[in-house]
């Protein structure tokens, strides 16, 4: 039986094998089980499709610069917003922070080799890259122009675009994100280290748990709801056809029973990066720590049953109508929970201003604007007057830049050091930060207005008095714009000319600082015992912040 | 300290992940169930179409389950729970070490899944043959001046003959329906009761060339018996898919089976095989007398 | 909830409760209940209530999947934890139903012109 008296340096200037340099053929990147490269090719491919979503976002800014359709068709255009909403949704924020930092964070957390199933991980890897693949060439052929949403009966009988093809790329990469989740699912349950109980997991843990029972159980109904829809476009049954019977508002039924399910998807991990950034650059423990793990669950499950509130004004019967608006309010609650227990964990902590936390203070701000006006668009009365308009694009990226991309971006920077053994320039960090937060503000306050004044979304032209703060949101994007690509500078920049980050460069009692950075391939030399809670600055967790400063770790075991 | 080492973690099918092969089966057993979980969720969109679509037709629906062949269906059901036995027994003589037995088993088992795919087949081409596949251009084409029935939609079959005995002309291949008794009756039900609830509010409107009156439009009743067939199609088509991939697995098992890999000792995937095989089998459980059997009590009023 | 139990659970999940004589009383269960369904539903029972046919079927099917899962593919003998899983996608699949179907239930009331 080992000791855990070795202390070891593990710092990455030694012979040490860690996971990036424990072989290096393409072979064993391609054909490896090991969940922290799955996670480097994930983040790869995310950041890919990420500046191509940018670019469409672009195009719809530059052309919305002018209140006439002049830049770009009316059917270009339909296609352009198309585009932006299928490649951010199904190809960036779904697969995002689970896929990359979920993958690579979750056994270090819970002090495991490995996921339980790293098999299913590749495989689910491989099934994203294919499925990528696939919406790509349907996008250089041509595009869809249905919208994200590919609502009946266009997309299944008028629709002269590449429905098929792109409809089959988000059909399988459903399967990625289904594979994910069980796997998580399944090493949350039987991986943990001896002594790491449910409620000793840090809050990430939680979310990925909440986050995964969303993705198994909700994203296989997107996939028959695309299948229906295929196959309704190929043999013209009419199943949503009103003319024979049909009922095009089933086919939204069947659509949002998933698709209001993934914007948590697409929430929750973020909300579980942000516990870990205000916990941990508050040097307290978190707040009310069952509440905010319990909330995760609250909303996953609270989550499925108000989908209603995409089709208040669809058709559905107004009772239904009423039913979805009441709970809509009422899984407003868990997430209100997780801010009072945020803003209480700020409390008398001892704040630093590190990017990551910078990251983690705006999510909070920006994501309590997108929540509150989430309730402006769940109350009946207001709904009608604001659906289908601006507001309603403002209040999703509130929630879903303003949210989850930002805390994305906390979460690469706060783990980056980790990842990668390497530190980028804080200054730069920090400008780029500084840039995406006003930038951001300035692309999309403004909609909140122009929606409000009447402004259409999914439209090329608008009336000539809306131009001005069109302008003000093109403005924005642009700055948005610089700050998002300015960290594939600093970053990329980091990998090849950045200090030396250490094993604990935060001085923070995680498990997963208690191995070194960048990991070695089997996560940790000593497997840990855990005898301490989540977020424990104390000396109990033994954490030694005179060792971390020297760049050494005391092993995960306390002897 | 580290978890220390059990003879167990030296055993040939231990992944490197785990730590012995207790944790490695609890993995492999919830992510079976969470798989199994996702395909519930699969099929219940269909089974939601489904229910929102009987609901609002539910004459319609009887109609063309009525012309479903019962007797093949039943004959199915039962091939499946044999099929689930052998499946189970398969699992059991793993158990047991009973390499034997278990290859038995596993032929077995896809001797009757074999053929719940070929009754499948026959009950399909049936349909096609008669002008029930609800995609236009993918029944039999049958041209004018062969085998014609005398008449196009108000043919009625013969007392005593099968319902879709004889051949209407087809020549492009269409959704072809002329079996208007069940809707005929329950149209006079309701005239005969105005305050009686025989028919849907979606009917009233559905079927009827004018809602006032109650006057049937044979073509607008077809299109609702083929909204039926499309969710039989569907769901059926969906269940034969996951039946192929799973003698598909049954060959893969059949072949480790044969070489010897599982016994006492190994035995998970055997049991994981049989997982995704009873679920097939349960999904058919509803499907027949959802699909089949939801008309056959409205035959008695009709006097068969 | 469960503890990481790998160190003393070294053993398999026990599965020495079913033996071939019990799988073949679970056959003849399940066959008797398909019978059962096929007989009723020739029969008319609308006049109980309206759906009676329907409801009687599948609260047959219900009981042979139940058999199925608990003694097929040994439920009952099983962790909590799959209970659970098996339990709860009939539980959101419920969800799907139920909240899909309160917008159809409730369309043709009236109120507010619809």
């Amino acid at each position: 039986m080992e000791t855990a008296a070795a202390i070891h340096t593990g710092s990455n200037s030694s012979p040490k094998l860690n996971y990036l340099t424990n072989g290096s053929t393409l072979r064993s990147w391609l054909l490896t089980k090991d969940h922290k490269r799955i996670a480097i090719m994930y983040l790869i491919t995310v950041s890919v499709f990420f500046l191509m979503g940018g670019l469409y976002a672009a195009t719809i800014r530059l052309e919305l610069l002018t209140p006439a359709s002049d830049l770009l068709q009316t059917a270009t255009y339909n296609k352009v917003f198309t585009q932006h909403g299928i490649l951010m949704i199904f190809f960036f924020l779904i697969p995002s922070i689970p896929a990359i930092l979920g993958n690579f964070l979750l056994p270090l957390m819970i002090g495991a080799k490995d996921l339980a199933l790293p098999r299913i991980n590749l495989l689910s890897l491989y099934i994203y890259w294919i499925a990528g693949i696939l919406a790509l060439i349907g996008l250089m052929e041509g595009g869809v122009d249905t919208g994200w949403t590919f609502y009946a009966p266009y997309s299944t009988t008028f629709s002269n675009s590449y429905v098929m093809l792109v409809g089959l790329g988000i059909f399988i990469n459903g399967f990625s994100s289904i594979l994910t989740g069980l796997n998580f699912i399944v090493t949350i349950h039987t991986m943990r280290a001896p002594g790491m109980t449910w409620f000793r997991l840090p809050l990430f843990v939680w979310a990925h748990y909440a986050v995964s029972l969303v993705m198994v159980l909700g994203t296989p109904v997107v996939a028959i709801t695309i299948l229906l829809m295929a196959v309704e476009r190929v043999a013209h049954v009419g199943i949503f056809d009103p003319a024979i019977g049909g009922d095009p508002i089933l086919y939204q039924h069947l659509f949002w029973f998933y698709s209001h399910p993934a914007v948590y998807i697409m929430v929750l991990p973020g909300m579980g990066v942000v516990s870990e950034l205000i916990a941990n650059f508050s040097r307290k423990r978190i707040f009310g720590y069952e509440f905010v793990a319990f909330s995760s669950i609250a909303i996953a499950v609270f989550g499925f049953l108000v989908w209603g509130h995409h089709m208040f004004v669809s058709g559905q019967s107004v009772y239904a109508g009423l039913v979805f608006s009441f709970l809509t309010m009422v899984v407003a609650v868990p997430s209100a929970i997780k801010m009072f227990n945020w803003t209480a964990t700020l409390y008398k902590g001892s704040i630093s201003f590190d990017t990551p936390m910078l990251y983690g203070l705006a999510f909070m701000g920006l994501f309590l604007i997108g929540g509150l006006t989430g309730l402006f668009l769940g109350a009946i009365g207001l709904t009608v007057h604001l659906t289908d308009t601006y507001f309603v694009v403002a209040h999703f990226h509130y929630v879903m830049v303003g949210g989850q991309v930002i805390a994305y971006l906390g979460g690469i920077h706060y783990w980056w050091p980790k990842i990668t053994g390497k530190m980028y320039s804080e200054f730069w960090s920090k400008v780029s930060a500084m840039l995406v937060f006003v930038g951001f503000n300035l692309t999309f306050f403004p909609q909140f207005i122009l929606g409000y004044l009447g402004m259409p979304r999914r439209y090329a032209a608008y009336p000539e008095e809306l131009q001005v703060l069109n302008i003000f949101s093109t403005a924005g994007a642009s700055v948005l714009g610089v700050g998002l690509v300015m960290p594939v500078g600093y970053l990329i920049h980091s990998l090849f000319f950045g200090k030396e980050a250490g094993d604990n460069p935060w001085l923070l009692p995680g498990l997963e600082w208690r191995t070194s950075s960048p990991p070695p391939t089997e996560n940790f030399e000593v497997m840990p015992v855990v005898t301490w809670e989540a977020y424990d600055f104390g000396e109990e967790s033994g954490l030694d912040i005179e060792g971390a400063r020297q760049g050494e770790t005391r092993p995960a075991t306390v002897v | 300290m580290s978890t220390h080492t059990h003879d167990h973690s030296h055993h040939r099918g231990l992944q490197h992940q785990f730590d012995n092969m207790g944790q490695q089966e609890e993995s492999v057993s919830i992510g079976m169930w969470l798989f199994l979980a996702q395909e519930i969720m699969f099929f219940g969109g269909m089974f939601t179409a489904y229910l929102v679509y009987r609901s609002r037709f539910p004459m319609a629906f009887a109609a063309g389950s009525n012309h479903l062949d019962v007797v093949m269906g039943f004959v199915n059901t039962l091939v499946l729970i044999v099929s689930s036995l052998t499946m189970a027994l398969t699992v059991y003589y793993a158990q047991k070490s009973n390499r034997t037995m278990q290859v038995v088993m596993i032929v077995l088992t896809m001797i009757f899944g074999a053929t719940f795919l070929g009754v499948k087949a026959v009950e399909y081409t049936d349909k096609y043959n008669h002008g029930l596949v609800p995609v236009s251009g993918l029944n039999k084409r049958i041209p004018a001046d062969e085998h014609a029935a005398p008449g196009g939609h108000d043919a009625k079959p013969e007392p005593g003959s099968p319902a879709v005995a004889e051949e209407h002309s087809n020549p492009r291949g269409e959704f072809q329906w002329h079996e208007y008794e069940i809707i005929e009756h329950t149209i006079a039900k309701q005239k005969a009761d105005p305050n009686g609830h025989y028919l849907t509010a979606a009917e009233k409107v559905g079927y009827m060339s004018d809602p006032a009156t109650l006057t049937l439009d044979k073509d607008k009743f077809r299109d609702k018996v083929r909204i039926f067939y499309f969710i039989y199609f569907m769901m059926t088509g969906l269940h034969a898919l996951h039946m192929i991939i799973g003698l598909g697995l049954m060959l893969w098992l059949g072949w480790k089976a044969f070489k010897g890999t599982f016994n006492a000792d190994y035995y998970m995937p055997v049991e994981m095989s049989g997982l995704y095989w009873h679920f097939v089998d349960i999904v058919w459980i509803f499907l027949f007398p959802l699909l089949y059997l939801l008309g056959r009590h409205f035959l008695h009023e009709l006097g068969k | 909830m469960s503890d990481n139990h790998h160190n003393e659970h070294d053993e398999h999940i026990e599965h020495d409760h079913m033996n071939i004589p019990k799988y073949i009383g679970v056959f003849a269960i399940l066959v008797v209940g398909t019978i059962l369904t096929y007989v009723t539903a020739q029969i008319d029972l609308d006049g109980i209530f309206v759906g009676a046919n329907t409801l009687l079927a599948l609260l047959i099917a219900f009981s042979k999947m139940t058999c199925v899962m608990l003694f097929f593919m040994h439920v009952y003998w099983s962790p909590k934890l799959i209970w659970m899983s098996a339990v709860a996608s009939f539980f959101w699949l419920a969800i799907m139903f139920s909240y899909t179907m309160q917008d159809y239930l409730t369309r043709g009331l009236g109120v507010f012109g619809q």
